[in-house]
């Protein structure tokens, strides 16, 4: 049984045809249309300060997809995801500085590139590390390790050690140039745009592969039940781990794709609230769904650019509101989280959900 | 070994405050089964109401009450707007709208009282420290430990012989079987929010002597979870002994640790400590093993 919805007079005549990812010429084509807007016309027509935006969504959405993973995918609930992003940031931003590459890999732009993969892979041990508790406990004793996971990385580890290497205080800064792929400079905005592009597409992909191989569907079996998936079979630890590897992998990723937004790096970034943002990234996207993550990132993000927008506005009127626009970004935050989770549960891609078939059915929706 | 006798005393009445923190989060778990992540802002809301109404002249006794009042008032309000809606959704939901409502909170505490540090003027508990030999003790750390233990006493009873007790922890335990069984689950959650409100206002009174009130008095809400953790999260002695555990082990690593590794390992122990135990005793040493039919 096909996943979707298939057009009249199309039928699957052979099993692939039933697995295929794009099974039908209009998904096709949107999906084509889809990368061809981020890839070509995006990068022509945007201008400096949706660039940022965009990156910004881009980075989030990143984030949002481990935790997706984890939380919408296997049901292990994760508060302390900004601490496995600190650590592909962190990894990725010591190897271009103190590592001493051979002089041909700089040459070729390969030390960037290479960092980025490493960054992934460190990020991931280090959320299997955090990910072992899972194998005997769940629930609420879960949410406890990982938030351990932060507090023990960013806030200790990162900030009293590892920021000090280098001798120069809390804050890296990458000097202009370090940060190269291949013949290319990643300086513009433009070019982390593409990078974030590439990354975040790959990264998707990627994911929602896996979620229709067997190891997607074992996460999904041991999310649903995980006692029932344990008598079928399925080793739940090791799919678990996987879990948590995978998650940590891409929250590498996004870590490392970071330092060439900003050049800068500093533990603030990566605070406990970020975690937590992330969690009400999906939340108010929807949990379970790939949709979800992107909506999501970018409900969030645009959100969060109109209330600064309209605090710009009202400051003329009220100057205490641009200090205070920090107090009032937290608050509108939780209570978006609130009125999602009450209003609206399944999130963005449910209503998303809804709105296609409606068209998938028109003009005879009976 | 005087060194170590010290740093063991010291660690057991702060622990008596991580255990009056701790026992807020144990008392929501055990009434309404939900981890309250904004227990930490329920503390700061406590601890600047208190501060508000002793600035302007009212006793330090007559504001702690008069911050129970409000305390039960605005969980109740709270329990009303938001999670009466959420009766019968999945735990992930009702835990993420504490998330929500902790910023909420936080972001509104900043807005009112700001961040500067402020101090309750004049102090209520004299500097002037007790002393036994060459132990000396921190009057506000012995009145904390003290009330810890009343709590303790008060809320056991409550859970055992009350009518009111059984019906929540059976609402924690099952809320559709307590509903069938004619529990009425609005009214057991207003009481526990009303409870956690209060625990954690005379909790955030009694801090805010310690050091002066700013925000990061809301983070001693998530340092004391590796107490939780400790004693599991639905026990009631769990909650003191584990909090005074984490306390001793705070000070003993701040006291032995801290030379090898400077920095906050004092802070980040209790945290390190939590993950390795939970591999040997996944829901610490009381709590509630849950056990799973399908």
């Amino acid at each position: 049984m096909s996943n979707v919805w298939l057009p009249c007079g199309l039928y699957h005549q052979k099993y692939s045809e039933d697995h295929g990812w794009w099974q039908t010429p209009v998904i096709k084509g949107k999906m084509i249309l889809l990368l061809v807007l981020v890839f070509i016309v995006f990068p022509f027509t945007l201008t400096g300060y949706w660039f940022g935006v965009a990156n910004m969504i881009g980075y989030t959405a990143m984030g949002a997809l481990g935790v997706q993973l984890l939380i919408g995918y296997a049901g292990l609930v994760t508060l302390g995801h900004a601490a496995f992003i600190a650590v592909g940031a962190y990894t990725s931003a010591l190897m271009i500085l103190h590592f001493p590459w051979p002089r041909f890999l700089i040459d070729w732009g390969l030390a960037y590139p290479i960092s980025i993969i490493i960054s992934g892979i460190l990020a991931g041990i280090w959320s299997v590390l955090f990910g072992l508790p899972s194998a005997k406990v769940k629930g609420f004793y879960l949410i406890l390790t990982t938030m351990a996971a932060q507090f023990i990385t960013v806030d200790f580890l990162i900030t009293q050690y590892i920021s000090q290497i280098g001798g120069r205080g809390q804050a890296f800064s990458l000097p202009p140039g370090t940060i190269k792929i291949g013949p290319w400079i990643i300086d513009g905005e433009l070019k982390t745009y593409l990078l974030m592009a590439v990354l975040l597409t790959l990264s998707v992909t990627v994911v929602a592969n896996l979620l229709r191989s067997k190891v997607g569907r074992a996460w999904i079996a041991i999310r649903d039940n995980d006692i029932a998936a344990e008598t079928i079979g399925i080793n739940i630890i090791w799919y678990k781990l996987l879990n948590f590897f995978v998650a940590g992998f891409i929250a590498g990723l996004a870590g490392a794709f970071w330092i060439s937004n900003t050049a800068a790096l500093s533990p603030e970034h990566f605070p406990w609230f970020w975690s937590l943002w992330l969690v009400g990234v999906i939340l108010i996207g929807g949990i379970g769904s790939i949709h979800g993550v992107i909506f999501g990132s970018i409900f969030m993000v645009i959100v969060m650019e109109l209330i600064q927008y309209g605090v710009m506005l009202l400051s003329d009127v009220y100057p205490d509101l641009m200090i205070k626009f920090l107090y009032i970004k937290e608050s509108v935050f939780g209570l978006v989280i609130c009125v999602f989770l009450i209003f609206e549960p399944r999130g963005l891609s449910y209503r998303w959900w809804q709105i296609k078939n409606y068209f998938n059915l028109w003009p005879f929706s009976y | 070994m005087e060194l170590f006798v010290m740093s063991l005393i010291n660690g057991i009445m702060v622990g008596g405050v991580y255990a009056l923190v701790a026992l807020g989060w144990v008392l929501i778990y055990k009434c309404s089964g939900v981890l309250n992540l904004a227990m930490g802002e329920l503390t700061l809301i406590g601890a600047y109401v208190t501060l508000t109404f002793y600035q302007i002249g009212v006793p330090f006794i007559m504001s702690i009450i008069i911050t129970l009042i409000i305390g039960v008032i605005l969980g109740i309000l709270v329990e009303r707007i938001f999670l009466d809606r959420l009766i019968g959704e999945p735990i992930l939901a009702v835990l993420m709208v504490t998330v929500g409502l902790s910023f909420f909170f936080k972001g509104i505490i900043e807005f009112i009282w700001g961040v500067q540090t402020q101090a309750f003027q004049p102090p209520i508990f004299s500097l002037e420290p007790i002393e036994i030999g060459f132990i000396k003790i921190s009057r506000v750390y012995l009145w904390s430990f003290i009330l810890a233990i009343v709590l303790f006493l008060l809320f056991s009873a409550f859970f055992k012989y009350t009518h009111w007790g059984l019906a929540m922890q059976a609402t924690a335990d099952d809320e559709t079987a307590a509903l069938s069984v004619g529990v009425s689950a609005r009214f057991v959650y207003a009481a526990a929010w009303a409870i956690a409100f209060m625990s954690a206002g005379v909790g955030g009174a009694l801090l805010g002597n310690i050091n002066g009130i700013n925000i990061s008095v809301g983070y001693l809400g998530l340092l004391v979870l590796p107490a939780v953790v400790l004693g599991g999260l639905n026990s009631i002695p769990g909650a003191i002994v584990g909090g005074i555990t984490i306390g001793i082990l705070q000070n003993l690593s701040g006291t032995y640790l801290d030379q090898y590794f400077p920095g906050g390992v004092k802070e980040v122990f209790p945290f390190a400590f939590m993950v390795v135990f939970m591999l040997f005793k996944p829901y610490g040493f009381w709590g509630w093993e849950r056990i799973e039919r399908m």
